[in-house]
């Protein structure tokens, strides 16, 4: 009998709020306590992967038995790097047992694969953490991700000029008010300086910008 | 030749003052354990610098299982974003007193946390104490210098330069190591100012 190694390399089309995963998770925990969370399909012919979250993520897992057992866990990861264009994100199982292997596999699959690692204890966080990550993708707006700065830039150039030895908020506001922007600032004359600020200051703000190393 | 004499530099980290406290272990073993060229800084904006583009942030477990310092953290994030390309979380088990094998309590919480990380690409690795996350520092900035990120320039500026250096590091969107380049780089802030003149 010949077994089917068919890859998946492409996207597989994932509707909102569901998992594709593999035939192989039928009856398992994992499938039971997803129930009433996602709605789980379950399909052979995944090749390598586990289960697919979105038409781009997908997750390989790797047992507590596949992680004592030895490297064989690294060949299908590597595989599934070199023939697949999708997001991976490896679930590990971090048990008492497997805990002693953990610290390597990360470096290979985190350092030189460059895949994301989540360990989890049992099929029952796994389940978990798979419905908290399909509510992530449904979500509009990630806290983390960096807004388009909207932030108004007179403060920080304010700010900016405030650095200046001798600068406080007072002369940084006129100084500013002068000379428009700070490549201005820079490039005004000791005589220009004093007309704004006194003699002294003027000097010192003049060496500040032109003391070369 | 010069790009092989670099890479047998020793690897570079900044490190912000914070984690002299907070950190004691992770700072010794880098340095006795790995060889490490630790610096102590004023970063302000994060606990550890590996490269010229990637800010390492050691979070404690717990502090990741509610949502107690949420608003904080989110708000460092986004700091960090603005500065650097990369960004990586180290997340330590606290010290534990007993060699019992301590039953940690995941939280909806803590995988949405860790859901959120990854939609936003940041990286995140798990370790166990103290002397771990050194070791990962060190493996992420070997990387960061195979991928010529490491830091090489001067981590020192001194006397009147340190005013230079505030200047720059001002500047929004200017991390520490963009700060110490643009003051070794230029020779005054005249001519920097003049050579981008969108400033």
């Amino acid at each position: 009998l010949q077994k089917k190694t068919q890859l998946i390399t492409g996207a597989v089309n994932v509707p909102l709020g569901h998992v594709i995963g593999h035939e192989k998770w039928k009856g398992s925990q994992i499938a039971q306590e997803l129930q009433g969370k996602v709605k789980l399909i379950l399909e052979d012919g995944l090749g390598l992967v586990d289960f697919h979250l979105s038409n781009r993520c997908c997750i390989l897992y790797i047992s507590e038995a596949d992680l004592v057992a030895g490297n064989g866990f690294k060949r299908r990861l590597v595989r599934f790097r070199n023939t697949c264009n999708l997001q991976g994100i490896v679930f590990v199982e971090k048990t008492q047992i497997s805990n002693q292997y953990f610290p390597e596999m990360q470096k290979f699959v985190v350092l030189e694969l460059g895949m994301t690692l989540l360990p989890v204890a049992s099929q029952k966080e796994a389940a978990q953490l798979i419905a908290q990550l399909v509510q992530e993708q449904t979500k509009a707006g990630n806290p983390f991700q960096s807004k388009k700065c909207t932030r108004l830039l007179e403060p920080s150039v304010l700010h900016t000029v405030q650095q200046i030895p001798g600068v406080g908020k007072t002369k940084a506001l006129l100084l500013l008010e002068n000379f428009g922007n700070i490549q201005q600032l820079c490039n005004a004359s000791v005589q220009e300086l004093e007309g704004v600020v006194g003699r002294s200051l003027a000097r010192q703000i003049h060496a500040f910008f032109t003391q070369a190393k | 030749t010069l790009r092989n004499s670099k890479s047998q530099a020793p690897l570079c980290i900044l490190v912000d003052n914070h984690e002299i406290s907070s950190g004691p272990e992770v700072i010794s073993t880098l340095k006795t354990v790995h060889g490490v060229k630790v610096e102590i800084c004023s970063l302000g904006s994060c606990d550890y610098i590996v490269s010229n583009r990637l800010a390492v942030e050691r979070k404690c477990q717990a502090e990741l299982v509610n949502n107690i310092h949420q608003s904080k953290m989110v708000q460092r994030m986004q700091q960090l974003k603005n500065k650097f390309d990369r960004i990586c979380i180290i997340v330590e088990k606290e010290r534990i007193r007993t060699e019992a094998w301590k039953v940690f309590h995941r939280t909806k919480h803590y995988d949405g946390m860790l859901s959120a990380f990854m939609q936003a690409g940041i990286k995140v690795l798990f370790s166990a104490c103290q002397m771990e996350t050194a070791d990962l520092l060190k493996e992420l900035a070997l990387v960061e210098q195979r991928k010529n990120a490491a830091i090489h320039v001067p981590t020192e500026v001194a006397g009147p330069r340190q005013d230079v250096f505030r200047f720059y590091l001002s500047i929004p969107c200017v991390s520490y190591t963009l700060a110490l380049a643009l003051c070794h780089h230029f020779g005054s802030l005249k001519e920097m100012a003049n050579r981008y003149n969108s400033l």
